[in-house]
């Protein structure tokens, strides 16, 4: 859980000017490679001052003296006081700031005279060229911090290298995340819990993945949601018949009957396992139930199941069974009325599993053998440990995402050696031991990254190697290790030359969906539907204007609550703490008529994350992510939109009727409910949302000893006030206005979707005004319009910002200031492009950033480093 | 929002520990109700020299300060102060806290840094130090005390020290005000750049703890989990110093960090081959429960196990992220907490956030008598034998204030503090109270620790 308006009053702005001590690579670079080019940068910054005094400096004159001139030093900047020619060129925090404040029309203030295209073109160059002294050919590279693998990537990866599901998001700590991703490398930290976590996890998936013999029984794995409903006419789907997860949920109070069937090829000996679950609440409910299993019409197994909150249970028997085709049943018969219902009961069938025939001769190849192993273990101590070897290089090659070298493979074959060798070890088990090692080591959990020993250093970069670029080019699109392909590409040193090839392949792929899912569930923040809170009745009352009502039951409630407490809450104290029937229910309140359940907040998140990869696949123009005539609903999110012509629970893509204001990620119910409160919708943090994410010119942070704006509620005492008002009110204070001007209107805009992001058109009973005027000055006069102002007028800050941000996901590192010629680049490419994708993702792919590194120094590099900082600043502001 | 239905991966994997928190409390009170058996303590061994019980020590935060008329006694210091409306819940525990007033965070306030308070509490409670402003790349802090002591005491215990949250959920997108969310979510830091994330899963603290599995296979699980540890610790190690040589800056600081992980478990388990590890009488919990107040139940019982056996004498708890938005069903409160802290003076929201501030007081109590039933080995409780500090980085989370931060202390420090007092201090850096606990913790030479000027007395 988050702070509300802390997220609201987050981060940016101005950019802000963290101290950063790392040495400016290309100074440092260049230094390294010959003393005399540091003189010849300093005769640059000499041309750079002249040029300040030449050019810039009059166009301040002109249009900024009557704020930051002469004496006047508002937002704590006076262009009159910068210092020496030398000092005023390396303070780049200010000229980003400059940069950025001219480029988004911030400054001048709209009110004032304005500068020509030429005049901010001078200003521009001056500072890209002169003051940071950027190449536009060969833009700097920047520094990555080796990454560790985040959870999503480790599970990917699992996936992938062992072929094992393993849930490394419940088994790992969250990790930290850094410019809102968690892809970022310096915040990807390691700690002893940690790694012991790794460990631990590393010897479980082996344990899990590989076999340990090279015969056994056959297994049939008969999922427990593959049972169908006999009579749909009396069960509904879905309701009392829910397939989920692998498994089949069945209620205890309505009968039910599933089939389902299977082949065996053999007749012989089975061993047939029943895998269930009683799924009921924290609290008791009578329910009892008998299920009933019957294999061929007959009963299989017969049990009576009572109230347990979660209980997994495994049944064991063993049949002769003949070849050819077997029916199976599952039915429930309820033993209590539902009308004594209390809360639920479910009983779950996760799966049947058939093995055998159990004969040896019938045994067969573990299903993941040939994955680790091959065909024929050879015999003799020297053929195993060759053979040792080949598997483990090759098993190294995929999980160290490169080929390890000789001496760590000879160190692995050993290691496994010490254990096959063992009397009673087998071959398998030694080299399972040996994979335990290969998953616990940093060269599996960091993503270690070489330079392409072929390429020269060109304005202090150097190409990272195919191997890196492949990894690359995997944990962006994919979150996960090179495809084979992408291997015998690196290997060969075709990757590059089919660059444009293999990205359009792996965009098609279908595990580019985890690329659409991180990086949409962060850069939207839709990752948090699922989390937020959200009082359905508190919303509702709102928009109804019954809140008066709703408090008071609320009272009842607390009365009655604290009344139970006084009674019955001695917790714990007799050690039983078993809860009865006796027991009263707890008091609850009434289901609001809409509410935001987990099967509606997965398919708000699902709609955007479809939205987006549409956008992303068919190579649209970004600019729909802004507003589009077409959604992905199904019948519940329908519900929520007021489109009651979609049915069933699966998503689809939906085309929206003329004039409806969905369209665009900004309407979509995922990204309103995270920009609202608890208890109703926050125009503030969606203003604020649409400044950062969308326009990327977030307002500074605010003052400390901000009220809340409840407290305008004290101004209008005559009624309830609206938002709409209560924001005006806030506004009024010149401390606030100035930030609150850019904030509110865009957030107003919104002010018809509720906390829910369900469409409304009136709050307290009053009619909504979404009307509104931008700090820009463009009006509007509905959200329709405000969509087409930022598409039309805003274009290129949204391409900025999306090409930053999605830049800031796949380098793993902030964009700091000598980024701004790479981002312009593409931001060019998109402009000149009518906002394709491709051209964004090839962008980035084909970036300095993206391609090369700045080289690794030789370690008997001897510049101080005192000396390299008396040279150039060491402030590097962000982007 | 749990899903409520189990996927088979899960339901295997809860296969051997598939019994609710009910049957884990149960277990629980035959636990307590032991007498703590020697074989728990084979530090006494151990430490030979030390006659005395070991003092344990932990930290419990809270997010977002408290309303201080509902914390703060009336009237004068020393005995006979009377209960605030938030502290009530601890009525029967008075004896055992002393309540103290004018310590100060200053470190957490903005000056040139602007915004973050929220973070800036988090990151600077036990620290004591400014942090660094950056919203990922160099993230700073300091050493927390916590980390002080169990560098110098930590080498008694398995455990040097437990890291513990009820805050399972991290939020996409940045966090407060351009800093990391490493200082919201991480009250425990190795070193500056070294933040200890906690562990949110009590079923992964047990295991952990005391080994996974049933209790009869518990031991060798751990025994033998610890022995493959060792061979792959040993293989690791090799591979971190290859590697070490192939890179500079940043990414050494990367390989450090693992390096010294290794380290770190490779003495645990040479301790664990010379201390017996004890074997609670109940089952291990199933994971994170559905319910909030369960959730900080289980960490509390994992907390009081921890010291009963003198697994580790350090813990820390965030009971939530600094700035937590987390609503409060339970209490009827739908808003989300940090928002209304924010109440500047709206009768209706100060009165739901004295509502949270006493139920976090509540949950707190409850751990506290849990810990005063629980005997140690010199026959005194668990609580005499403690120093638990229970508070926040920030004061008034309406105004974002630092100083005079809600601070409760609890236990008898083995016999060295006296409860049942309030204490009206004077201002004074809330790191001179972790000082003098460093000290009755054993840790040396500790004279200074952030913006420490001096040992705050308590005697």
């Amino acid at each position: 859980m988050t702070p509300g308006s802390q997220q609201v009053h987050r981060s940016c702005g101005l950019p802000p000017l963290p101290v950063r001590f790392a040495l400016d690579w290309h100074w440092w670079l260049a230094l390294w490679l010959s003393w005399s080019s540091s003189t010849l940068w300093a005769t640059d910054r000499a041309t750079a001052g002249r040029e300040f005094h030449n050019k810039v400096q009059p166009l301040l004159n002109k249009y900024c003296s009557d704020c930051h001139l002469d004496g006047e030093k508002k937002g704590g900047v006076a262009f009159d006081e910068l210092g020496s020619d030398r000092q005023t060129t390396d303070n780049y925090a200010l000229w980003l700031a400059v940069l950025k404040n001219v480029r988004t029309g911030l400054m001048p203030p709209p009110k004032k005279a304005q500068p020509t295209l030429e005049e901010k073109a001078v200003l521009e160059q001056w500072i890209k060229y002169q003051a940071f002294d950027l190449d536009p050919r060969n833009p700097p590279a920047g520094k990555v911090t080796v990454r560790r693998l985040n959870r999503a990537e480790y599970r990917n990866t699992i996936r992938d290298l062992m072929g094992i599901d393993f849930k490394a998001d419940e088994e790992f700590p969250p990790d930290d995340t850094g410019f809102g991703f968690d892809t970022i490398g310096d915040v990807l930290t390691v700690s002893p819990l940690l790694l012991e976590k790794y460990i631990v996890a590393a010897k479980a998936i082996v344990a899990q993945a590989v076999p340990l013999v090279d015969r056994q029984m056959a297994e049939k794995v008969i999922a427990g949601n593959t049972f169908r409903a006999t009579d749909t006419n009396i069960v509904k789907e879905g309701k009392n018949f829910g397939r989920k997860d692998g498994l089949l949920s069945l209620s205890y109070y309505q009968a039910a009957e599933g089939t389902n069937s299977f082949n065996l090829e053999h007749s012989g000996s089975y061993r047939l396992g029943v895998e269930m679950a009683v799924r009921g609440t924290f609290d008791y409910d009578p329910g009892r139930c008998n299920v009933v299993i019957q294999l061929d019409g007959q009963e299989l197994l017969r049990k009576e199941f009572a109230w347990y909150d979660y209980k997994l249970l495994h049944f064991d028997l063993e049949r002769s069974l003949q070849a050819g085709d077997h029916s199976l049943s599952i039915a429930v018969e309820p033993l209590v009325p539902v009308a004594k219902k209390l809360n639920s009961l479910d009983i779950h069938l996760l799966s049947l599993k058939v093995r055998g025939p159990t004969e040896p001769t019938y045994w067969v190849r573990p299903p993941a053998y040939a994955r680790f192993f091959g065909a024929a273990i050879p015999e003799g101590r020297f053929a195993r440990r060759k053979y040792a070897r080949t598997l483990l290089a090759d098993l190294t090659r995929r999980a160290y995402r490169r080929p390890a070298d000789e001496r760590t493979v000879d160190r692995l074959a050993a290691f496994a050696e010490s254990d096959y060798r063992k009397p009673g070890v087998s071959f398998e088990s030694g080299m399972a031991h040996a994979m335990v090692a290969i998953l616990s080591s940093p060269r599996f959990l960091f993503r270690m990254e070489q330079n392409e020993p072929t390429s020269s250093v060109v304005g202090g970069n150097v190409q990272v190697d195919e191997y890196a670029l492949a990894s690359r080019l995997s944990y962006f699109l994919w979150s996960t290790m090179p495809d084979e392909t992408l291997f015998q590409l690196a290997g060969r040193h075709e990757l590059r030359p089919n660059l444009n090839a293999q990205v359009k392949r792996m965009l098609e792929d279908k595990r580019a969906d985890a690329m659409i899912r991180n990086f949409t569930g962060q850069w939207l923040q839709v990752r948090d539907v699922e989390g937020t809170s959200i009082d359905a009745r508190v919303v509702l009352a709102r928009d109804s204007g019954s809140e008066k009502q709703m408090r008071q039951e609320r009272e009842a409630f607390l009365a009655r609550l604290a009344q139970q407490n006084t009674t019955t809450n001695k917790p714990q104290a007799s050690g039983t703490g078993g809860t009865n029937s006796s027991t009263p229910p707890r008091p609850r309140f009434t289901k609001p008529r809409i509410e935001l359940d987990l099967e509606l907040r997965q398919a708000l998140q699902k709609e955007t994350e479809m939205f987006v990869g549409s956008v992303f696949r068919e190579d649209r123009s970004v600019t729909e992510l802004l507003d589009s005539d077409y959604t992905f609903l199904n019948e519940k999110l329908g519900t929520l939109y007021g489109m009651t012509n979609v049915t069933g629970a699966e998503m689809r893509r939906v085309s929206l009727p003329a004039g409806s204001p969905r369209g665009g990620v900004l309407t979509e119910g995922s990204v309103l409910v995270v920009t609202s409160n608890p208890d109703r919708t926050s125009p503030v943090k969606r203003g604020l949302f649409v400044l950062d994410n969308i326009l990327g010119m977030p307002p500074p942070p605010p003052p400390p000893n901000i009220p809340a704006l409840e407290a305008a509620e004290k101004g209008a005492s005559d009624h309830e006030p609206l938002l709409r008002e209560m924001l005006a009110l806030h506004r009024d204070k010149p401390l606030c206005a100035s930030c609150h001007n850019r904030m509110d209107p865009i957030g107003l805009a919104f002010e018809n979707f509720n906390a829910m992001g369900l469409w409304r058109d009136k709050e307290r009973n009053q009619a909504i005004d979404a009307t509104g005027k931008l700090a820009s000055g463009e009006t509007f006069a509905s959200i329709h319009e405000l969509k087409r102002i930022l598409i039309v007028r805003h274009r290129p800050e949204f391409y900025r910002c999306l090409t930053e941000k999605l830049m800031t996901y796949a380098l793993g590192r902030g964009l700091e200031y000598y980024d701004v010629e790479t981002v312009d680049q593409i931001v060019n490419r998109l402009e000149k492009n009518n906002g394709r994708f491709s051209e964004l993702l090839q962008g980035v792919i084909e970036s300095a950033p993206f391609q090369k590194v700045q080289p690794l120094p030789a370690s008997s590099t001897a510049l101080s480093r005192e000396r390299v900082d008396n040279q150039r600043p060491a402030k590097s502001p962000t982007l | 929002m749990k899903n409520p239905i189990v996927t088979p991966a899960q339901a295997a994997r809860e296969r051997h520990a598939s019994l609710s928190r009910r049957h884990f409390l149960r277990g629980l009170g035959t636990c307590l109700a032991l007498p703590a058996l020697e074989s728990l303590h084979p530090l006494r061994a151990l430490a030979g020299a030390a006659s005395k019980v070991p003092v344990r020590m932990a930290f419990v935060y809270i997010p977002n300060g408290t309303i201080p008329s509902a914390w703060w006694p009336e009237g004068a210091d020393g005995r006979d102060f009377a209960l605030p409306r938030t502290l009530e819940p601890l009525a029967g525990l008075r004896q055992h806290l002393q309540l103290i007033s004018g310590l100060d965070d200053v470190s957490a306030n903005p000056g040139v840094d602007g915004a973050g308070d929220h973070a800036r509490a988090g990151g600077t409670f036990l620290t004591g130090v400014r942090i660094r402003k950056t919203s990922g790349s160099d993230v700073h802090a300091g050493v927390s005390i916590d980390q002080v002591v169990a560098q110098q005491i930590g080498h008694l215990t398995r455990f040097p020290s437990l890291e513990l949250t009820c805050d399972a959920v991290r939020k996409a997108g940045n966090c407060d005000s351009g800093y990391s969310c490493a200082y919201e979510y991480n009250l425990s830091w190795r070193s500056a750049t070294q933040p200890l994330p906690p562990e949110p899963n009590p079923r992964l603290v047990f295991e952990r703890l005391f080994g996974a599995g049933s209790r009869t296979e518990r031991t060798r699980n751990l025994k033998l989990r610890q022995e493959e540890q060792h061979s792959i610790l040993d293989f690791v190690l090799d591979d971190v110093k290859d590697m070490q040589r192939q890179v500079n800056g940043k990414d050494r600081q990367k390989l450090d960090q693992y390096l010294s992980s290794v380290r770190e478990i490779e003495q645990r388990i040479e301790k664990t081959e010379r201390m017996s590890v004890a074997n609670p009488s109940m089952e291990s919990p199933t994971g994170i429960p559905g319910s909030y107040e369960e959730h900080i139940a289980l960490m509390f019982d994992m907390m009081v196990l921890a010291f009963q056996t003198d697994s580790t004498r350090i813990a820390t708890l965030l009971m939530a992220g600094e700035g937590s938005n987390r609503t409060f069903p339970e209490l009827g409160i739908s808003e989300g907490h940090h928002n209304l802290t924010h109440h500047f003076n709206n009768s209706d929201m100060i009165a739901k956030v004295k509502e949270i501030d006493r139920w976090y007081v509540l949950q707190l109590s409850r751990f506290l008598e849990k810990m005063d039933r629980t005997k140690d080995s010199d026959g005194n409780s668990l609580l005499q034998n403690s120093m638990i500090v229970y508070g926040s980085g920030n004061a008034d989370g309406n105004r974002h204030t630092h100083v005079n931060l809600p601070i409760l202390l609890a236990g008898g420090a083995g016999g060295a503090f006296r409860g049942g007092r309030y204490i009206k201090s004077k201002s004074a850096p809330v790191t001179n109270l972790f000082l003098t606990m460093a000290d009755r913790m054993g840790a040396r030479g500790v004279e200074k620790h952030g913006d420490s000027t001096g040992h705050l007395s308590l005697s």
